[in-house]
């Protein structure tokens, strides 16, 4: 991404930054990025409601608040305008979450936005002699609300389609991955490198590789799939522009040139549609992984995991270069999440954060790279510690209310290493942690929502800002 | 030899522990969250009677008790007196404090109408519909500008649509009402600076008519304030003022260096010592308006 980034825009772009800031006017783009089903939905929800109810006094975000000083007056959603983006419908999945039964929800499958404004008391003299002229400090917060597969397509725009294709399929050929695309495989190695762009070959060809990506997401927990908009189409639906697969003899006319076109124009609409209007440029970034889930899917899920996540990292700008410093731009903040922390007991959440650290390598921050932080975050608190009995002995585990059936259960999550595990640990992998109900919302959330570690990782964030 | 057994390794796969399964269903946890992150209100400052307002306090009941003592002691003489002389005593003395009671319970009125306000824009600022659509409703029916929207404001069904509501029409209609108060007293205030003879006139005229303007402003909005009502409104006005001015900063220096130039003040004479009270005049109406509105105020 770093290529598509002129140098002019990013000065012009750190201008404006910062005739905002001069004027207690700043726009802080907070990029929370996460692969599917890491909770990015429910995490946006739970920020937005917290931060509502915090600006009316409610103490639901203590570190923020001791991290702003006290200085937080108000928080308030900025009214609709003209945008063509849908906007993230905070106050529906929040109306779902407190309604009997609950909903959580569903799976995102477009693009929302939502700004809030957060006004705050000036910090200096300096401050508070501009706040004469221009009114309170004001901290306008973008959030994004984004399927989790389309984050994928990033490291797909510095691939072409030979490269992409030889990755795709050594990766489709490991493990149990192979067996679940085994009908594609077959297919695709059966095909001779001459191949003619027959419509209903392609089509077969599609059909099977979307097959081969939606078991390996569904039944064994992947998640390095691509591309993202052949699992999430997206509300447009799918379109021909998707008609494309990985070949063994990609360098070839007929069908493979057919394919390679494809592959560019998918890419040139993601770029267009997506990813340079709303990740070209931002100033926080919140990596939301479900780490528990990964350790729970199996050994090659959780490598997985670790390798998409790695993907990502490389593909999104970060640290802090020479010319970010000169023109305020670039990521000056990364928060690293392990998302559901409620599944497991609290004496086991210091060892998520080891295994989150891990898991996305996280390097030692240099004097010039993005100031990073792990943490451990339940959106929505839906358990509480409890102590079960296994095999004769007391173990530490969580109790909740089940989403199906109502029924309250323990779940002991087992040992969370606090490193990627030996061999060993794998035996007892394959667990699919249950759906709990979300707690009582008090008056429908406007009180804030029952969370866990979420005003930690906000003060690391944006903390600063207040 | 010990008999001490070997420590068990900790049973490590994950499992749902399932509670009874004949049970009803469970209700949803509640962690009393509402309790635990409700605002925590600042310690209450005991409140203490200054001996000043103690002495105050003294005086008024000396005052009004033994004169009330004095005027039933006469009104017991009069009609030792005679009996019509009594009555007539009496009449007198019931209209006198009645006129007194009345005057007291048109303060307490105003006093109550400036509560209200504050209470509403209190609703509003925290978020608490019901108490912000009571009070908005309770305002819309004293207010006439603000009565058509009544039935509009009762089907709004949360605060940014009622708010959004109150500014667009009744509270723009009181805008532009207080603002032509605001001009009409800035004219009077032009016109007064060439005619009043002397500058000490000339300062007991703008208190008089700036404290005339900020009570046509809260008759504007709704408000009937009596002495203390106005001296209430005053000390907001104040406070108002200081954002209304610092908003305004710019403009005022503009004038004034405008006027104070020796080739302006020999052509315009007193004309620009008129322009800045003029100008000031304007500014109060809207410290004044500010001071209030049911919403609060706009940065």
């Amino acid at each position: 991404m770093s290529g598509l980034l002129t140098p002019v825009e990013d000065a012009l772009a750190g201008l404006g930054d910062l005739a905002r800031a001069v004027a207690g006017r700043d726009r802080v783009r907070l990029a929370v990025t996460g692969l599917s089903r890491a909770g990015k939905t429910v995490f946006l929800t739970s920020l937005v409601a917290n931060l509502l109810a915090a600006g009316q006094g409610a103490r639901t975000l203590p570190a923020l608040e001791a991290a702003a000083g006290g200085r937080l007056k108000s928080a308030r959603i900025v009214p609709a305008g003209i945008q063509a983006t849908p906007r993230f419908d905070a106050a529906g999945h929040l109306a779902a979450l407190a309604a009997d039964p609950p909903h959580w929800p569903e799976r995102t499958d477009d693009l929302s936005t939502l700004e809030i404004v957060l006004e705050v008391d000036p910090a200096g003299i300096l401050g508070q002699a501009r706040s004469l002229f221009t009114g309170p400090r004001q901290v306008t917060l973008e959030l994004l609300d984004y399927p989790g597969e389309w984050l994928l397509d990033l490291p797909m725009l510095s691939q072409g389609y030979a490269a992409w294709s030889r990755e795709t399929l050594a990766r489709l050929r490991q493990g149990r991955r192979a067996a679940a695309a085994a009908a594609f495989l077959a297919f695709v190695d059966a095909l001779p490198p001459g191949a003619p762009a027959e419509d209903g070959l392609v089509r077969r060809g599609f059909d099977l590789y979307r097959d081969a990506l939606l078991a390996c997401r569904d039944r064994l927990g992947f998640r390095f799939l691509q591309p993202g908009r052949a699992l999430n189409p997206g509300p447009r639906g799918e379109a021909p522009i998707l008609w494309f697969f990985p070949l063994p003899h990609a360098g070839g006319g007929g069908l493979a040139a057919l394919l390679a076109e494809r592959h560019a124009a998918y890419l040139a609409d993601q770029r267009a549609a997506f990813f340079d209007p709303f990740f070209r440029r931002f100033h926080r970034q919140a990596v939301l992984v479900d780490a528990l889930g990964a350790l729970h899917a199996g050994e090659e899920a959780f490598d997985d995991t670790a390798a998409a996540l790695s993907a990502v990292a490389g593909s999104l700008r970060g640290g802090l270069g020479l010319f970010d410093l000169l023109t305020g731009q670039g990521v000056r903040r990364v928060g690293f999440a392990a998302t559901k922390a409620d599944h497991v007991p609290g004496r086991s959440r210091e060892a998520l954060v080891g295994l989150l650290g891990d898991l996305v390598g996280r390097d030692p921050a240099g004097p010039l790279d993005a100031a990073t932080s792990v943490h451990t975050v339940a959106s929505i608190r839906c358990t509480e510690d409890d102590v079960a009995v296994l095999d004769g002995r007391p173990v530490a585990a969580v109790r909740g209310v089940l989403l199906d059936g109502g029924r309250s259960a323990k779940v002991y999550p087992g040992e969370v290493p606090l490193r990627r595990p030996d061999d060993a640990f794998w035996e007892h992998a394959f667990f699919e942690m249950p759906v709990f109900r979300p707690p009582r919302l008090p008056a429908d959330g406007r009180s804030g929502i029952p969370h866990l570690g979420l005003d930690a990782l906000l003060a690391a964030l944006i903390g600063d800002l207040l | 030899m010990s008999d001490a057994q070997p420590p068990r390794p900790p049973p490590r796969g994950p499992r749902v522990i399932a509670e009874d399964a004949d049970a009803p269903p469970a209700p949803r946890l509640d962690f009393g969250w509402e309790h635990a992150v409700a605002p925590v209100a600042p310690p209450r400052v005991e409140r203490r009677w200054s001996a000043l307002s103690l002495a105050a306090a003294g005086v008024g009941v000396l005052v009004v008790g033994l004169s009330a003592l004095d005027a039933a002691n006469f009104v017991a003489d009069q009609f030792e007196r005679a009996a019509w002389l009594g009555w007539v005593t009496l009449a007198v003395v019931l209209g006198g404090y009645g006129l007194l009671a009345w005057a007291v319970l048109r303060e307490l009125r105003g006093l109550w109408g400036l509560r209200h306000v504050d209470r509403a824009r209190a609703a509003f600022a925290r978020g608490d519909y019901v108490t912000a659509r009571e009070e908005a409703l309770d305002w819309a029916a004293r207010v006439p500008a603000a009565a058509g929207i009544a039935p509009t404001l009762r089907g709004a069904n949360d605060l940014d649509q009622m708010a959004a509501l109150l500014e667009a029409g009744p509270l723009a209609e009181l805008d532009r009402q207080a603002a032509a108060a605001g001009r009409a007293a800035a004219i009077q205030a032009f016109a007064a600076t060439a005619l009043v003879p002397s500058p000490a006139l000339d300062a007991v005229f703008f208190g008089w008519r700036g404290v005339r303007l900020v009570r046509e402003v809260a008759v504007i909005h709704g408000l009937r304030p009596g002495l203390s009502g106005t001296i209430a409104l005053l000390r907001r006005c104040v406070f108002e003022a200081g954002a209304v001015g610092a908003a305004n900063v710019a403009i005022d220096t503009a004038t004034r260096a405008v006027i104070s130039s020796p080739l302006v003040q020999h052509l315009a004479g007193e004309t620009g010592s008129g322009a800045v009270a003029a100008r000031r005049m304007i500014m109060l109406s809207r410290a004044a308006a500010r001071a209030c509105r049911i919403l609060p105020p706009r940065p």
